[in-house]
């Protein structure tokens, strides 16, 4: 009986599984490092402004307080981005010939709305609440990063579930008084301080973490 | 337990049925017949391209924060203003939530005697007609875009000729309003020209008198719809609920009696429904004035001795009414019988210090070529009257205001675009006489006119709307207290209560209903079919026909869809050989119509009815070729005797939903004899799940079936407070339609006389619920609170969940509905809810949303009891208060101690999956009077 595969056929096969395998994972791998990728999170990358307003000066030069402008922060589920007539509080007094501040100037005189582009952004099935985070301590700097140091705005964090989940599986850590949320950074303390002040916090107010991943939190 | 059947298909189990019955999805049951590859291949596509959907980066996205806050205005968060909106000369007090700017959800208001937060399904669905991609945009001259400076030299050149003829030869003619400012705008214009007239016509007859129905022990009713759609449907229902809230207590009696040619909401919510043609109903009325029961059958007999009984039993507690269609004698005798009886006969609508004329005297001078200059302001007589079509072109000047360019706008020179009653300064009148402000939610996008401004206008003036409703009331309250202090509390309430205006209730008579619309012929045999003339339920008289919600909205007897039939009774359908799609033609002394044929079990043999509201000719892309016009038979209220029904051949598609989401058989409403009677109590059935531990709060809701009257107004506020998607007709006949919350209408008995009842079926969010158990992705999931939550970011749409929900309530999203939506239209929805996107299951959430923002707000301001004051949007709507939801570990709360009374069943018990929505057993008193 003549032989049906030639002595050659054996290599070919493993060589077409190694192929398989190297192409699977090879595929694997890079659309996993394709999803972390900062060109899909968009961490680091700076959006062009309309304005080149830059947290640097205002935040950590001039040392406003992050309530100034994003005013609904402690109350709604927005922070907000502030009114033209916010900016003009300050620049219709400083800085009022300045040619960065043209589409400043031009937006309140014509009544339209700056048009910025949305450096913290969420996909639209997420329903982000700003007012519990900050009210249960959670400061601004765990997801703007250090927004004092950035003369223009760029995404400090992946803001990916994985991310988020990060955090709300194990908040304790993170958390600080309520009144040290809108420091840049807030005062440095031990890990173990840390921990036991957020695990106090947690009692406290009763938080219980096994509905902080659950999907209803976030999902609607 | 006897059977109950959804349509006279299932009672006779045809296998067309039985065929739609075993099928998850009705629509795939004609699908081709797939090869196991193709399956295969696109299940591998399907996965391959659903793992891949998570890779796309985000688009950038734009923001744009306003240029100057409102002050007061928080970011992010909703404000509310108490408002009100008009319909047919009764203002429904609403409270307007709006979102940066954009109304995106009506509510009743809490605070008023006529609405105690409650609304009807066209309240509900008036938010979309505002965002209405199709309304009126600009000023229309000979059909060609005009401006409004080309409108107001018109006006002027107008009113200098009526100055100088004093007014000779103009005609106004309005739709039913009571709205002060309208009616001292109009008295000054009467008075500035003498000769004028002002006639208010509306196309359905309304009541004139709207009694307090709380008080009512006994009710009869001879055809008159109390519970049923149209301006006072949410003051009624809610009067009507009162009084069977406290029958349920023990506290007096609740009976309703009703004579009626075919089934109402009023009919099949009475404790004795009584099928009588139009004929019968005088000699039933005079039957129970003086007793002569001569002449009337043993079942007319029972039924009259029935309600005398009850009647006598309750004087000074009872009511007899008389529909608003029927003749002026017919009401008159209802009249005496509530005198002698010492009914009160209180609860009039006022009247306008200036009366209208009926529209008879307009059409008549029309004919004489007396009208030189005719003004139409929101009202559309040239589709609803057809004799007005002709009448008008005999008119040299004719002008039109409305928010549409409709069939009047077309046969008019001038068409002058309305601004909505939710952009607008103006007021009205409330069910209780009390003044609604109405104020605008949102400033006007388009270059549009109130009615008030409109009025001004015509008489030259352009005064704000805003400055006209101010000077009506600065002169009227002006004794003592400071008018902006009066102005500022009104518009923050939204009224000023009845009893602080002075109100002077009008003699009853019927406001600007046509008076013919009474008038009929005695039929000359008993033979003889009578055509009926009725407003739709859904669309009413053709007014909301170019609203996707109401269009959608199963009207709540037949379930049919986008379109209008001609109803006939299951008795003269077999005996002319029709089924349900025949297309007939109907006609009356020669006027003629052809639609389809539905067969109404419960109608009376002779009667055939249909619905006005279709068969538009000019109106927008919504309603188009949609149904055919059933005022061509004449006008809404009519009857008319000697019809004729032919059949033409063909069929036409009717969509409806009454067999769609069937479940497995069941004694799907059950019925107890007395409200103390409880039902006999479920085995504990075993359960191979451990029991689900209790937090605290978790959700629960109960449903009381001895309360809902089948009004609808659930269905359209869950529409609009969940984002949900209108598919249109021949999708929904295919069982794609997405509504959430759906109504059940079950038939009961022989199909003649069949017991009609309803049962609101949402989410039953069962605590072993079969849907989690069937997701391969873990899309479906149980919140620790007890909430079945459906992820749509998790969804591949394998359907698996649907096919397991025994209680039919999960919805799949065949298609994108909603990414061509207009821009309009994306400005109406609630920010708060996820827009879901093609080949997604959803489902009612308990509105979750409502439940989340609550529990942070509740937890930001630190108020523990937060958990008692939330509602879901279809509670909130519900007239009758027959929806109440809450927390069930709180045995004090609301929702407990409904589910505790005795009453309180599972549907489908036998599926043991323990639903948190529980039903209430409806009471059906054998021996009730």
């Amino acid at each position: 009986m003549p032989q049906i595969f030639r002595p050659s056929a054996d290599t070919w096969l493993r060589l077409a599984a190694a192929t398989m395998a190297l192409l699977l994972s090879g595929g694997l791998a890079s659309a996993g490092g394709f999803a972390g990728s900062t060109y899909v999170n968009q961490v680091g990358w700076i959006e062009e402004q309309p304005v080149p307003f830059s947290h640097k000066h205002h935040v950590g030069d001039a040392g406003i307080d992050c309530r100034y402008c994003h005013a609904s922060v402690e109350q709604s589920a927005r922070a907000g981005l502030p009114s033209t007539h916010v900016c003009m509080t300050c620049h219709s007094q400083i800085w009022t010939g300045a040619e960065v501040l043209a589409p400043v100037r031009a937006s309140y005189a014509n009544d339209r709305p700056i048009a910025w582009m949305r450096v913290s952004q969420l996909p639209d099935f997420v329903y982000f609440n700003h007012s519990i985070h900050v009210k249960r301590g959670v400061p601004c700097v765990e997801c703007h990063g250090r927004i004092d140091t950035m003369p223009l705005t760029y995404r400090a964090e992946p803001f990916q579930m994985q991310w988020c989940l990060d955090c709300h599986r194990d908040p304790a850590p993170r958390l600080h008084p309520v009144g040290e949320v809108t420091m840049m950074p807030p005062p440095p303390r031990t890990d173990a301080a840390a921990r036991r002040y957020g695990e106090q916090l947690i009692r406290a107010h009763q938080i219980d973490l096994g509905r902080l991943v659950n999907c209803e939190t976030c999902h609607r | 337990m006897s059977r109950q059947w959804r349509s006279l298909d299932e009672l006779v189990d045809s296998r067309s049925f039985r065929e739609l019955f075993a099928a998850e999805f009705p629509s795939l049951t004609t699908a081709a017949d797939w090869k196991r590859r193709d399956i295969l291949k696109c299940m591998g596509a399907a996965i391959a391209l659903a793992g891949l959907d998570g890779c796309e980066r985000q688009p950038d996205e734009r923001a744009f924060p306003y240029v100057r806050q409102a002050a007061g205005e928080t970011l992010g968060e909703a404000r509310f203003y108490a408002t009100a909106l008009e319909f047919d000369g009764v203002a429904q007090p609403v409270i307007g939530k709006t979102r940066a700017g954009r109304p995106i959800k009506l509510e009743g208001n809490p605070d008023h005697p006529a609405s105690g937060g409650k609304t009807d399904a066209f309240t509900q669905a008036a938010l979309l007609d505002l965002y209405d991609p199709e309304r009126s945009q600009a000023v229309l001259h000979k059909g060609r875009i005009a401006d409004w400076q080309a409108y107001d030299a018109m006006a002027h050149e107008l009113a200098r000729r009526m100055d100088a003829s004093g007014g000779k030869g103009f005609r106004l003619l309005t739709g039913a309003t009571r709205s002060p400012t309208q009616l001292r705008l109009i008295g000054a214009m009467l008075k500035r020209w003498p000769a004028a007239r002002w006639h208010a016509w509306s196309a359905v007859p309304t009541a004139s008198t709207a009694p307090d129905l709380s008080r009512a022990h006994a009710i009869v009713s001879f055809d008159h719809d109390l519970l049923g759609p149209g301006p006072l449907q949410t003051w009624n229902a809610r009067g009507w609920a009162a009084r069977r809230s406290a029958y349920h207590t023990g506290e007096g009696e609740a009976l309703l009696f009703v004579a009626e040619p075919t089934p109402s909401l009023t009919g099949v919510t009475a404790s004795h429904r009584l099928i009588a043609g139009t004929a019968r109903l005088p000699v039933l009325l005079a039957a129970l004035l003086d007793g002569t029961v001569a002449g009337l059958s043993p079942r007319e007999k029972e039924w009259v001795a029935l309600a005398s009984r009850s009647l006598v039993r309750n004087p000074g507690r009872g009511l007899v009414t008389v529909g608003a269609h029927h003749p002026p004698a017919l009401q008159q005798l209802a009249r005496r019988l509530n005198d002698q009886l010492g009914n009160a006969a209180d609860g009039a609508l006022p009247a306008g210090p200036v009366e209208a004329d009926p529209i008879e005297p307009l059409l008549a001078a029309m004919h004489a070529g007396e009208v030189k200059a005719l003004m139409v302001l929101d009202t559309n007589p040239v589709y609803a009257l057809p004799e007005f079509a002709e009448a008008i072109e005999r008119v040299p000047l004719r002008i039109h205001a409305g928010l549409h360019a409709d069939e009047t706008a077309f046969r008019c020179h001038w068409h002058a675009p309305l601004a909505h009653d939710l952009e607008s300064w103006g007021d009205a009148r409330a069910a209780d006489g009390s003044v609604c402000l109405i104020q605008p939610l949102v400033r006007p996008w388009l270059d549009v006119r109130s009615k008030a401004a409109q009025l001004a206008t015509l008489a030259g003036r352009s005064s704000s709307d805003h400055a006209l409703v101010r000077e009506t009331w600065g002169s009227a309250w002006a004794a003592g207290a400071n008018f902006e202090e009066q102005w500022q509390e009104t518009l923050r309430g939204g009224f000023r209560p009845a009893s602080s205006e002075g109100v002077t209730p009008a003699s009853a008579q019927a406001v600007s209903a046509s008076a013919k619309a009474g008038a009929e012929t005695p039929p000359r045999s008993n033979d003889e079919l009578t055509v009926l003339v009725r407003a739709d339920p859904t669309v009413w008289d053709g007014r909301f026909s170019d609203n996707p919600w109401l269009q959608e909205l199963p009207k709540p007897l037949t379930k049919i869809v986008w379109g209008n039939a001609i109803h006939i009774s299951p008795a003269l359908a077999e005996e002319e050989g029709l089924e349900n799609g025949d297309l007939v033609e109907l006609s009356v002394a020669g006027r003629s119509v052809s639609g389809p044929i539905w067969i109404v079990p419960g109608q009376e043999r002779r009667t055939i009815l249909v619905h006005l509201g279709y068969g538009r000719h000019h109106a927008g892309t919504v309603s188009e070729n949609l149904g055919f016009n059933a005022a061509l038979l004449g006008p809404a209220g009519s009857s008319h005797s000697d019809a004729t029904l032919r059949k033409v051949g063909g069929r036409q598609l009717v969509a409806s939903t009454q067999s769609h989401f069937a479940m497995a058989p069941d004694e799907f409403v059950r019925f107890v004899p007395s409200p103390n009677t409880p039902l006999r109590a479920e085995p504990v059935r075993a359960n191979m799940y451990p029991p689900l531990p209790m937090t605290e709060p978790s959700w629960g809701m109960a449903i009381d079936l001895d309360l809902c009257i089948g009004c609808n107004a659930c269905v359209v506020a869950c529409v609009a407070e969940n984002n949900i998607a209108t598919v249109g007709k021949e999708q929904v006949a295919k069982g794609r339609e997405m509504h959430w919350l759906r109504v059940d209408r079950y038939y009961e008995g022989p199909p003649d006389d069949a017991r009609q009842v309803f049962q609101p079926v949402p989410c039953m969010h069962c605590e072993n619920a079969p849907c989690e158990m069937g997701c391969p992705v873990n899309a479906a999931v149980h919140s620790p609170d007890g909430l079945n939550l459906q992820v749509y970011n998790r969804c591949i749409g394998t359907r698996t969940c649907a096919a397991y929900c025994p209680y039919k309530v999960r919805r799949f999203n065949w298609f994108d509905w909603t990414k061509e939506d207009a821009p309009e239209l994306q400005a109406a929805r609630n920010p708060e809810v996820t827009v879901r996107g093609r080949g997604v299951m959803e489902k009612c959430t308990y509105c979750i949303q409502r439940l989340q923002n609550a529990r942070i707000d509740g937890e930001v301001d630190e108020q523990p009891d937060w958990a008692t004051e939330v509602q879901t949007a279809c509670q909130q709507a519900c007239p009758t208060q027959a929806i109440v939801f809450g927390d069930v570990s709180d045995p004090k709360s609301p929702v407990s101690r409904r589910k505790a009374n005795g009453r309180d069943y599972s549907l489908l018990a036998d599926a043991n999956t323990r639903p948190r929505t529980t039903h209430s057993a409806r009471i059906a008193r054998e021996d009730e009077a």
